[in-house]
């Protein structure tokens, strides 16, 4: 049996009169990718928001490799390795790309402030040693050229791996990705679903919402969907692309549109 | 009782002065959610002018007080077109907050060039002679300003409930976002409200005008008052306005009544920081539309021109040899202003770290630097303690005020740690120049010993340069050492996007206190050194008016760029000494270029300086918007 990252048991979420989480279970193995999937206004984003505390939910637990979620602030859910992304990228401005990466190390700077301002040697050596992986990681997703430009004025595709390279440097226990293939060109996607894959063989497990269903398919050790707020089927890619429920609800819509 | 009732009136006459400021900055604040600092100076400069068309040119009082009237609105309305209005699309609320500091410097400097720093009286509008109502002395002036604050009153109330203007100023302080789509030009009503709020500031100026000794800088009192009232009654609700600066009046006149002024004015900054602690919605409303977060989204990019390893190197070098040589090259009389610009600049660095970095505002940098110079200066001076103890112990108690400060402020967003230094700055102004025993009051402390360790007394001010330059460069290696790595990009982080920080794992409160407390204690030791190097230490070498420079000079030079704030501390220290003849504009200046420098220069002029060098070395080819990104190499 493999050990689970991720367990959301029986959580709930109601916006007004819109029940945007209805009573939701799922788990996430760890040592693989599961995909979210689920047409707009599915209640994807809302259970990302709900993990991470963003907004508290109004009945069920979260737990994370075992300890439950509640009660902790979004800040102190990331510290414990739980990392997620947004659905519009949030890079920050004012820093290169690779700067935005090196933020998102945060997480594994251990000689802090005191050790950085007297330059002492550890401090040094785990900086530069950051400063490398954060530009193998630029050169896997193909941005290396960007490294040291604004951020912000990047394309929208390479904002987007940004932030998720950004996560992936903070040594998360847990991804969460919203959307990272929206705004992506077919290059784009395909150095994502290479990183994705990257980021699972060295063991961190990912929890990604996606509508680019060749990126699930081809990615995915699990599928997820969810149709307004309910769990409507789970399973491998293969299960779910011949369920019947999901191609009326889901995918045929998008088969067609495609 | 008698005595009671007579303060009371007292009380209601003041506190209707500072309703009137209170009503215009509310106002400004409800259509932008900005607190407009300049709001004190409209009712200077319509006091002031009053004065000049009254008594100068002989005008009736009618005539000269419309003109008064006229005359500061205008100035309101085209300040605000020219520069408020403008700003408001492209710079975030913190920087907003200081350029309407830069305005109200701005003013003050404007009115001692027109008008000089001698103080002036106006007439009361009809006879000195106090009128007696059932036992009760009111002075007759009380009347007018009863009466004038009470249309004004009447007439916002009017114009907000009424008229379809003041309907789209509700909609626009609701949600400006969907006020736009609604067909609302916000940038006019914007306009609107602001020379609306220079009109009511400068009738009230001119009302209360005859019960003042009126002098150029005036207008930070009117400021101060008028802000504390606001924050007081709860920021955007205009009754709250109201309310707040009546019971800021009476609760001033009766400390001073029944205690000493001295207490009236500390009571009122004592009650007020108590207020953004533990009620920052304000005393008197319901924690209901508050609207902080509406313009929090707007984050300004800053360039991100990353000099190369060897070019910093060698600009470093360069310029460590010059300053170090720089005394044999100067002449010696200019030694002593060399010595306050260095001295400064480690103000200015600190405050880099809070602002620059971590994109939090302090506007009480001053009243740390009070704190260390005092401290440090009366254990050196009346206690025998050394200056170096002195100077850490001043530096000790920095911190702690900092820690209590920032425990609360940090946990909420928007303007509060803004407003809370600037209280706790005002409430060290009105402490060094009150506690006259300790401090030497408003005359200053004498006799201070020169700084010393061990047998070295640093007496000359060659001596002193180079020991406050060795500070300087000892700190510029720490904070380059953690502002090149981890603790330096957290603080950046949390300055672009806090939530996303957060998600990030950084721990944004305690890296924001950190930060807060780094400049803090800088202040404070440049506040001990500054007291060490002239001997002397008055509260007006480090008040309020310190706190709006240093933040020019940081602005000026270059905000996160540690080094930057030299040039702004240089240009603002030794241009008016090397052209005496401009000394008198120097207030004006300073708060025309922190507006400008905001609007013009985002990244100071080590910031333009650096896009020049780049630019010309363009090795590196421009992308997207023009950006050009030297390789780092480090
Ligand atoms: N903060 C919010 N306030 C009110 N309703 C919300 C909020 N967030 C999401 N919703 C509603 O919840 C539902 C699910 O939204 P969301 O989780 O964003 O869907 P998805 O990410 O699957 O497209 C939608 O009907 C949306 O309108
Ligand atoms: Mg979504």
């Amino acid at each position: 049996m493999t050990e689970t990252a991720l367990e959301a048991i029986g959580i709930s979420k109601r916006f007004g009169g819109v029940q945007a989480v209805a009573d939701l279970s799922f788990a996430v193995p760890a040592g693989s990718i599961t995909a979210l999937i689920g047409p707009n206004g599915a209640g994807k984003t809302t259970v990302f928001n709900l993990v991470t505390n963003l907004f508290l939910p109004d009945a069920g637990e979260v737990r994370f490799y075992g300890d439950s979620l509640r009660d902790r602030t979004p800040g102190e859910i990331a510290a414990l390795g739980l990392l997620r992304t947004f659905q519009t990228a949030r890079i920050f401005p004012g820093m290169t790309a690779l700067e935005n990466l090196l933020a998102g190390a945060h997480r594994q700077v251990h000689f802090g402030a005191a050790w950085q301002m007297l330059w002492l040697p550890p401090a040094l050596r785990e900086e530069a040693s950051l400063r490398r992986r954060g530009e193998a990681l630029l050169d896997l997703v193909g941005l290396s050229r960007f490294r040291d430009v604004a951020a912000t004025s990047l394309p929208m595709g390479a904002q987007k791996l940004v932030e998720v390279c950004r996560a992936v440097m903070a040594g998360p226990r847990l991804l969460l990705l919203d959307e990272p293939a929206a705004g992506l060109n077919d290059t784009e996607t395909a150095e994502l679903a290479a990183l994705l894959r990257a980021v699972r063989d060295i063991g961190i497990p990912i929890l990604v919402v996606e509508h680019n269903m060749s990126l699930v398919m081809n990615v995915a050790d699990q599928v997820i969907v969810l149709d307004l707020g309910h769990l409507l089927a789970r399973g491998t890619p293969l299960e779910i692309q011949h369920d019947r429920r999901v191609i009326d609800a889901y995918l045929g819509v998008e088969q067609e549109a495609v | 009782m008698d005595q009671f009732a007579q303060i009371i009136v007292g009380g209601v006459l003041q506190g209707g002065v500072f309703a009137i400021v209170a009503l215009g900055i509310t106002l400004v604040y409800r259509v932008t959610g900005i607190i407009n600092l300049v709001q004190g100076g409209f009712c200077i400069l319509g006091a002031l002018c009053l004065y000049s068309f009254q008594s100068d040119l002989g005008w009736p009082l009618p005539l000269a007080f419309l003109a008064a009237v006229v005359a500061t609105t205008a100035l309101g309305a085209l300040l605000g077109a020219a520069t408020f209005v403008p700003a408001l699309a492209r710079l975030p609320n913190s920087s907003m907050l200081m350029l309407t500091a830069g305005l109200l410097t701005f003013i003050n400097g404007l009115a001692l060039v027109v008008w000089g720093s001698q103080p002036y009286a106006v007439e009361a509008f009809t006879g000195e002679q106090p009128v007696n109502v059932l036992g009760i002395l009111v002075p007759s002036q009380g009347f007018w300003i009863a009466g004038i604050t009470l249309i004004i009153i009447l007439g916002i109330w009017y114009l907000m409930t009424r008229t379809t203007l003041g309907k789209a100023v509700v909609a626009c302080a609701e949600n400006p976002t969907a006020a736009r789509f609604m067909g609302i030009d916000v940038a006019r009503l914007t306009l609107f409200s602001f020379a609306l709020a220079a009109l009511i500031g400068a009738i009230g100026g001119a009302a209360v005008a005859p019960i003042l000794s009126l002098q150029f800088d005036g207008g930070s009192f009117f400021t101060n008052a008028g802000f504390i009232a606001v924050a007081l009654g709860g920021m955007s609700s205009l009754p709250g306005a109201i309310a707040g600066g009546l019971f800021l009046g009476i609760a001033e006149q009766l400390a001073a009544g029944y205690v000493s002024s001295l207490f009236a004015n500390g009571l009122a900054l004592a009650l007020l920081l108590a207020t953004l602690l533990w009620r920052p919605q304000g005393l008197f409303v319901a924690g209901r539309a508050r609207r902080h977060d509406v313009r929090d989204e707007l984050r300004v990019a800053r360039s991100v021109i990353r000099p190369g390893a060897r070019t910093v190197s060698v600009a470093a070098l360069v310029l460590f040899l010059f300053l170090a040589a720089l005394p044999y090259l100067v002449d010696p009389g200019f030694m002593s202003s060399l010595v306050i610009t260095l001295i400064l600049f480690i103000a200015v660095l600190g405050l880099d770290v809070l602002m620059g970095y971590a994109g939090q505002v302090s506007l009480g940098q001053a009243g740390f630097m009070a704190l260390g110079g005092y401290t440090a200066a009366i254990l050196a001076t009346n206690y025998g303690v050394t200056p170096l103890v002195g100077t850490l112990a001043g530096m000790g108690l920095s911190l702690i005020c900092a820690l209590l400060l920032s425990v609360v402020t940090m946990q909420l967003k928007g303007a509060y740690l803004a407003l809370a230094t600037l209280t706790f700055g005002l409430l060290i102004d009105s402490l060094t120049v009150g506690l006259t025993g300790v401090t030497g009051g408003p005359s200053g402390l004498v006799g201070i010993p020169s700084f010393a360790l061990g047998p070295f007394v640093f007496a000359t001010p060659q001596e002193m340069y180079y020991l406050v330059l060795a500070i300087i460069v000892l700190l510029l290696v720490i904070l380059t050492g953690g502002m090149r790595s981890g603790f330096g990009r957290a603080l950046q982080a949390i300055r672009a996007d806090q939530t996303a920080a957060a998600a990030l794992g950084i721990n944004v409160p305690r890296h924001k206190m950190a930060a807060f407390a780094i400049c803090a204690m800088l202040a404070s030791l440049s506040g001990s050194l500054f007291a060490f190097d002239f001997h002397f230490l008055s509260p007006e070498m480090v008040s309020t008016p310190r706190s709006f420079e240093l933040i020019a000079m940081l602005v000026i030079g270059g905000e996160a760029t540690l080094v930057g704030g030299l040039s702004g501390a240089a240009l603002i220290t030794l241009l008016p000494i090397l052209f005496q003849p401009i000394a008198l504009y120097k207030t004006m200046a300073e708060g025309a270029i922190l507006v400008l420098a905001f609007q013009y220069l985002p990244d100071g002029m080590l910031g333009g300086l650096w896009r020049l060098i780049a630019r010309s070395a363009a090795a590196t080819p421009a992308i997207a918007d023009g950006t050009v990104a030297e390789r780092p190499s480090s």
